[in-house]
């Protein structure tokens, strides 16, 4: 026979207020041995007074307050282990890279809809050149049509800097964008890569017609090929998310996208200072006459490179043994 | 708590099951706007001690290193977008909105959020945002069981609620208790259900902030379904409202 509540109350509380000031001491870090031992004696104890307390006392106070002082402790004791700094060092080293190969396809398939997009709207503007009012920015067809680029004038008025700021949130938020809204079943990834391919390859043959090939080329090449990359992959990475959607195999489709959007946001995660890197070079070394165009290309050409050598080379020969530790 | 109220059940390993209250759109509204206010104070201040030490603050700008000016930025952007999941991560899924409003972030099975989960459900806040103001995200809560939004199904996340609970009332000394001659024959004779003590408990707790003739009508009905009294006992106890309650209160935490 149960004991009435007060009762239980004032006999078990002693226990329960102990246990919230241990918890309270694990958040704040550093506990002792002796310490760790007698919040584990406390937490089964507590969830044995739960039990009881589900049984004897439903929809009490007490009830509730047994409940959650229980998912606190088992929140405090069941933890999965904590990132520290030298996860970032090891995700860099190891994790990003190795998750990018394990999800090559979905990066080539988001760079095969990219090069759609850029074939589509260079095809448009060069077979049809009015096609250009339709597919490139009125803005930028005014100094096309100038013989300017418009980069250039920004540059005069404002220093280099303003542009750079502006680009790099700008494509900021075209990646997370492109990620992003790969949950909607994958199209809002795949329109975001063909959309701005389609810009890109308007904006290039218009260029191309008006004679301004070699200005673009001159703006273009230090960023361009590590930055398209990038778009690429935050692509890759939304289309995971959609495919998780629409065919989450043997698992129901909650799980399956919770699995695989872990791996999604280690691309995207392990984009962003590269992104950041290369925002720099594009407000400093892409505008302007400071470096010859052949330099830009080289230095473009170079960081490409570099960028997919450790992209599909780093921790290689580590990546087999700890994955087949675990 | 409401049966129909969503929660979520967790098992755990010492086989005695958690009931989690899932914290509703409401909640997570107000979350939201005290960390929207935060970070727009922040942004005040910043701005106004800046200026206080630095007189023509965009000259300075201006001014500025290309490199520090697009850091700054940047800096800027990436506070915007990585608040959330720096908080969530470092205060083991409460923003200060969510610690203010009493909600926290944890994984479907009941554990903390990680790095990848917090970061998943904040960078899907740009779909959830679409096409203004979070539509996206609250349709998407008003028709989930659990209240999640596109980023909480995408990382296995949801927010529950984290209430204060009073256990004084259930032991607080009933001082009043012994000056009330129907007490002693009152805890010798019945013995209480589990649901009718919180029923007297919880009457007590709201009891001195009830209009006076609800309090006394209230508290001669708890008497006459609780006491067991004789007729002059009842007339006694129900004389005056302090002697009613303390009367109901020495019944609830007998012994």
């Amino acid at each position: 026979m149960a004991a009435p509540l007060p009762t239980f109350v004032g006999r078990r509380r002693p226990d329960w207020e102990s246990l919230q000031g241990l918890l309270a001491r694990q958040r704040e870090g550093g506990m002792g041995l002796a310490e760790l031992r007698r919040l584990d004696t406390l937490y089964r104890r507590a969830a044995a007074d739960l039990a009881h307390a589900q049984t004897f006392y439903p929809g009490t106070d007490v009830h509730r307050f047994l409940n959650q002082l229980c998912a606190q402790a088992y929140a405090a004791i069941y933890q999965p282990p904590r990132e520290r700094w030298s996860a970032v060092r090891d995700f860099f080293r190891r994790e990003f890279p190795a998750t990018l190969r394990a999800e090559g396809r979905f990066v080539a398939v988001s760079a095969a809809f990219f090069l759609l997009g850029l074939l589509l709207g260079a095809l448009v503007v060069l077979l049809e050149p009015r096609g250009a009012e339709l597919l490139v920015p009125q803005g930028v067809r005014d100094y096309v049509a100038q013989g300017r680029m418009w980069t250039d004038d920004i540059l005069s008025v404002a220093p280099p800097n303003a542009v750079s700021s502006g680009i790099a949130t700008n494509n900021l938020t075209v990646i997370i964008f492109t990620f992003a809204s790969g949950i909607l079943l994958g199209l809002g990834t795949v329109f975001t890569l063909v959309n701005n391919g389609v810009q890109i390859g308007a904006i290039t043959a218009l260029c191309a017609r008006e004679g301004m090939g070699l200005k673009l080329l001159d703006f273009i090449s230090a960023h361009g090929p590590v930055e398209l990359s990038i778009i690429t992959i935050a692509g890759g990475a939304g289309l995971i998310l959609g495919q998780a959607l629409i065919d989450p195999g043997e698992l129901p489709r909650a799980q399956a996208l919770a699995l695989r959007a872990k791996a999604a946001v280690k691309l995207v995660l392990g984009c962003a200072p590269f992104l950041a890197a290369i925002a720099v070079v594009e407000g400093f070394i892409s505008p302007g006459s400071l470096f010859p165009t052949w330099l830009k290309a080289l230095l473009g050409l170079t960081l490409g490179a570099l960028f997919w050598a450790y992209l599909l080379r780093a921790g290689r020969d580590t990546a087999a043994s700890s994955t087949r530790l675990r | 708590m409401s049966a129909s109220s969503p929660s979520l059940e967790v098992a755990t390993p010492e086989r005695v099951a958690l009931t989690l209250p899932v914290a509703g759109i409401g909640f997570r509204c107000m979350a939201w706007l005290i960390d929207a206010l935060i970070l727009f104070f922040f942004w005040v201040t910043a701005y106004f001690v800046f200026s206080l030490l630095v007189s023509d603050v965009l000259g300075l700008f201006q001014g500025l290193s290309g490199l520090a000016q697009t850091l700054l930025v940047l800096g800027a952007f990436a506070t915007q977008w990585m608040y959330s999941t720096l908080v969530e991560v470092f205060f083991n899924g409460q923003s200060p909105g969510k610690r203010l409003v009493g909600i926290r972030v944890v994984r479907v099975d009941g554990s903390p959020v990680g790095l990848y989960e917090s970061a998943v459900r904040n960078l899907l806040r740009a779909v959830d945002f679409l096409p203004m103001l979070y539509t996206t995200g609250c349709l998407s809560m008003l028709f989930t069981e659990q209240h999640r939004r596109l980023g909480d199904l995408v990382a296995g996340t949801l927010l529950v609620r984290e209430e204060r609970f009073d256990l004084d009332k259930y032991t607080a000394p009933a001082a009043q208790a012994s000056l009330v001659p129907g007490s002693r024959v009152a805890t010798a004779s019945v013995s209480l259900g589990a649901r009718d003590v919180e029923l007297i408990l919880a009457f007590l707790e709201r009891a001195p902030w009830l209009e006076p003739e609800a309090r006394r009508r209230l508290g001669a009905r708890m008497v006459e379904r609780f006491g067991g009294l004789t007729e002059e006992e009842r007339t006694a106890v129900l004389a005056s409202a302090p002697s009613t309650e303390g009367f109901l209160r020495a019944l609830a935490q007998v012994r």
